[in-house]
């Protein structure tokens, strides 16, 4: 498995414990799925709750405001490159 | 004093589900033993139900069903110690400087019940979330009678317990184990509670008073009667 994947893949463990999502596995989420509304179908609780967990996870500080973070939360694609482009930052 | 007829009922605690469990349980009480168990709720779609904690699953496990093929139904939800785990797993957050859950959060205060229950059945209907003290359960009887009272054709009462976590065992010595009861409440005189006050001795009840209730209705026991404080309800079924 690749770097990409393996951080995919950790981020869909963290998606389904965060959220409680027990009904879920990791393959059951496409890392191009769209994760709230439509697609998995998560909601504004889930997107907050989320959030907190990746900050709590990866040690950065999310910033709820800025314009862009909401694309970032996307898909599990989107937050992979998110969180890697932070770690190198 | 009230009048009004208990149409249904429904209960839940841990091994106690179907109405036998509990005319059984009810003409020979016992302590239950503690358990995680928590009531069946795949009624609702598993992605509302996730976020439910244990309390709230009690409350819609027994409120549910007696909510079937109702309209319009007012709620009157009563916790006296409301969602402890929660409040705990809170505190523990803030006491080591952690974020707090933002689900934890909004699911710990005490109308969060009421609300999920209003957004999962589509109801707009009055609700009202009480803590109040011992007499938690004839407070919310008197909120159920008013709004019958002003025309409601049916309440639903809900008293829903969950056990506290060990931290809370030296405060709170009321809830032996997690309970729930739902009443369906309609316009009617089969039952009437009245109100005493007066300088009472508190006597401590081996079981909580809305169980003790339900061992009156299930036995068919005239009357029971419940002290807190200085206030005495009495509770008499028309003979």
């Amino acid at each position: 498995m690749s770097n990409s994947n393996s951080l995919e893949h950790d981020i869909k463990t963290l998606i389904i414990e965060a959220l409680g999502l027990e009904d879920i596995s990791v393959d059951d989420i496409n890392s191009d799925q769209t994760l709230f509304g439509e697609g998995l179908g998560l909601d504004s609780v889930d997107a907050l709750e989320l959030g907190l967990a990746i900050q709590k996870k990866y040690g950065f500080k999310i910033d709820a405001d800025a314009k862009d973070t909401r694309n970032h939360f996307t898909n599990v694609a989107s937050l992979a490159a998110f969180v890697t482009a932070k770690q190198a930052a | 004093m009230i009048n009004f007829n208990i149409s249904q009922w429904r209960a839940w605690a841990p091994g106690l589900e179907s109405a036998d469990d509990w005319r059984a349980w009810c003409q020979a009480p016992v302590l239950l033993p503690a358990s995680e168990a928590s009531p069946d709720v795949s009624f609702l779609p598993a992605m509302q139900r996730r976020r439910l904690s244990r309390l709230a699953r009690m409350a819609f496990s027994v409120g549910w069903p007696l909510a079937e093929g109702l309209q319009d139904l007012p709620l009157v939800f009563v916790s006296r110690h409301g969602e402890t785990p929660r409040t705990l797993d809170i505190l523990s957050d803030l006491a080591n400087d952690q974020p707090l859950s933002p689900t934890q959060f909004s699911l710990s205060v005490h109308n969060a019940v009421i609300g999920l229950w209003s957004i999962l059945r589509n109801e707009t209907s009055e609700m009202t979330a009480l803590a109040a003290a011992g007499d938690g359960l004839e407070h919310g009887m008197l909120e159920a009678a008013a709004l019958l009272n002003e025309g409601a054709p049916a309440v639903l009462l809900v008293i829903s317990e969950e056990q506290p976590p060990e931290a809370y065992a030296n405060w709170i010595h009321d809830v032996p184990f997690p309970y729930a009861l739902g009443l369906l409440l309609t316009p009617g005189d089969e039952w009437q509670l009245e109100l005493r006050t007066g300088t009472v001795q508190h006597t401590h009840t081996q079981w909580p008073h809305a169980l003790n209730l339900l061992r009156t209705l299930l036995t068919e026991q005239g009357a029971c009667q419940h002290a807190w404080k200085n206030r005495v309800w009495n509770w008499q079924r028309k003979p």
